[in-house]
């Protein structure tokens, strides 16, 4: 290679690369930590040791309770926000005009604007319908906060769907209710599952408004996290992270052999 | 026909009344308590203007906004530029190393920072026993820490909006260029940059806007030494109860973070941007 295209095209690679380390290699230090024979946070001295994971598993220490609750409100939450946002979704692609377009507006704000400031109104909300550290509570600011994820996922869906179809539909004399149910739905439904998902990560992780409309009754996985990492010292803590790197990384990796097989299909 | 229309738009209605009921009306409530709390008027405003604290969370917000939105920028573009140029296989590999940190919780990235980063972590550690240094660095809880977090935090967001905006971009017109004569260099800063400036323009948008508001990472790599708005307000709630002083400076979060958006959003690149993604 000549020096300038050494300069022009390998320089920028290498500084990729380093980047995407930078990314990528810094989770990867809760693992050792995880298996350390301490009982304090560091990297493992004379040998490994699973006792930290075995720890998570220990009801009495809360983690598993809080996995627990963070799993119920998540299914919650992806059942109703998924309802809500179907129904919209469709509703604004079938009738389209001010109405729709501006409350489209209003369901995507939580995605642009600061949580700390969602936080502070639902505070007062809550206290004042005695929501605060409630089931309740926690799910609906969650659907609120995981809407946005199941329009989007979902009017991506519609916006490949055919117009003609519907009408072709009613033109053959369907009610509208039956145009939605067997027209319109069976052919988004991959982006019903996806704004599910979604709607699920979503509330699975939300931290930043939960933080403040729970205390001791509903706690979180992200609560329990938070606190244990302001204490940081519980090795469980790095155990918990290892858990939940190793799910997103098998997730991500069902997700690229089931897209590899889809594009198999079609050839 | 008009059935039809009808029940389309008593569709929309039960999510149209949990985003006004259970978000519009509660963030108008904090506009409202900015005004009334305790009395009426803007007196919260002149105190918020006139006090010293307040002043200093400001700076400290701006200090690292701008500092994470540049340094995010530029990093991603690097990256978002080497991925569109690499083979199906090695692309495959970059994003996954990208997709990965852009699914874990942001609890779980604090946390490794934090255990590399604190003073007898695992890089302090690695440098003392090799003997590059003799007593630890402070590398978190302070501006460096927080900084490095955010980066960290707001990389795979801009790289993955860098990257659909560069696929994006017709390769036929560098191809173009090279046989007109133009080497790598000037295609580059002449034909690449120029037609990735919408995408620039909105990861720097993202970046910016969701640095301003972030709470998470600055709260727990910054540890109340490195104070950000989200944090000062989040105080203000939870332990001192000041409703005055946070719902003021949420409006004024809410007002900066308006105005930012209202203004890109006048630029047609960036309203293509935003509204060619999801359905039209």
């Amino acid at each position: 290679m000549k020096p300038r295209r050494i300069i022009e095209v390998g320089l920028p690679r290498l500084l990729a690369w380093c980047l995407l380390g930078f990314l990528f290699v810094p989770i990867l230090v809760v693992i050792p930590v995880a298996l350390t024979d301490r009982d304090y946070l560091s990297l493992p001295r004379d040998g490994i040791s699973m006792q930290h994971f075995a720890a998570l598993a220990d009801w009495s220490k809360g983690w598993l309770p809080s996995m627990l609750t963070s799993a119920g409100i998540a299914l919650a939450c992806a059942a109703i926000a998924t309802a809500l946002g179907v129904a919209f979704a469709v509703g604004a692609w079938a009738a389209g005009g001010w109405w729709p377009s501006l409350m489209r507006i209003l369901l995507l704000s939580p995605m642009i604007v600061p949580p700390i400031i969602y936080a502070v109104g639902m505070v007062k909300l809550w206290a004042r319908l005695s929501l605060l550290d409630s089931y309740t509570g926690v799910v609906l600011v969650h659907v609120v906060l995981a809407l946005p994820l199941t329009v989007l996922a979902i009017g991506a869906s519609l916006s490949n769907l055919d117009q003609r179809l519907v009408q072709a539909a009613r033109s053959l004399g369907a009610r509208p209710m039956t145009v939605f149910g067997k027209v319109i739905l069976p052919n988004i439904v991959p982006g019903v599952a996806a704004g599910a998902l979604l709607a699920f990560v979503a509330s699975w992780d939300e931290i930043t408004v939960t933080l403040f409309i729970t205390g001791r009754a509903v706690v979180t996985l992200p609560r329990r996290i938070w606190t244990s990492i302001q204490d940081a010292v519980d090795p469980a803590l790095a155990a918990i992270a290892t858990v939940l790197l190793v799910i997103t990384v098998l997730a991500l990796i069902a997700r690229a052999l089931i897209e590899h097989r889809q594009q198999q299909r079609k050839f | 026909m008009r059935n039809f229309k009808t029940t389309a738009l008593l569709l929309t209605v039960p999510a149209s009344l949990v985003a006004i009921g259970l978000y519009a009306a509660p963030i108008l409530q904090v506009l409202a308590l900015s005004l009334t709390e305790p009395k009426f008027g803007f007196a919260n405003y002149q105190s918020l203007f006139a006090n010293a604290a307040v002043g200093r969370v400001v700076m400290t917000t701006l200090k690292v906004s701008v500092t994470t939105t540049v340094l995010t920028v530029l990093a991603s573009y690097i990256v978002a530029f080497a991925i569109i140029h690499m083979s199906a296989g090695w692309r495959r590999i970059s994003l996954f190393l990208v997709l990965v940190p852009f699914w874990i919780s942001v609890l779980v990235r604090a946390f490794s920072w934090i255990t590399i980063l604190r003073r007898r972590g695992v890089l302090n550690s690695a440098l003392m026993e090799t003997g590059v240094i003799s007593t630890p660095l402070d590398l978190v809880y302070n501006l460096l820490g927080v900084t490095i977090g955010m980066v960290h935090y707001m990389m795979p967001f801009a790289i993955l909006l860098l990257y659909a905006n560069l696929s994006d971009i017709d390769r036929r017109i560098m191809q173009a260029a090279r046989s007109l004569g133009a080497r790598p260099a000037t295609i580059f800063w002449r034909v690449w940059l120029p037609l990735s400036l919408p995408g620039i323009a909105l990861a720097t948008l993202f970046v910016f806007v969701f640095s301003l508001g972030f709470l998470v990472t600055p709260a727990l790599l910054g540890a109340g030494k490195t104070l950000m708005i989200a944090e000062y307000i989040s105080v203000q709630i939870s332990s001192t109860s000041r409703w005055d002083l946070a719902t003021s400076l949420s409006t004024m979060l809410l007002l900066v973070v308006g105005i930012i958006v209202f203004a890109a959003m006048r630029s047609p690149a960036l309203r293509a941007a935003f509204v060619a993604r999801p359905q039209q």
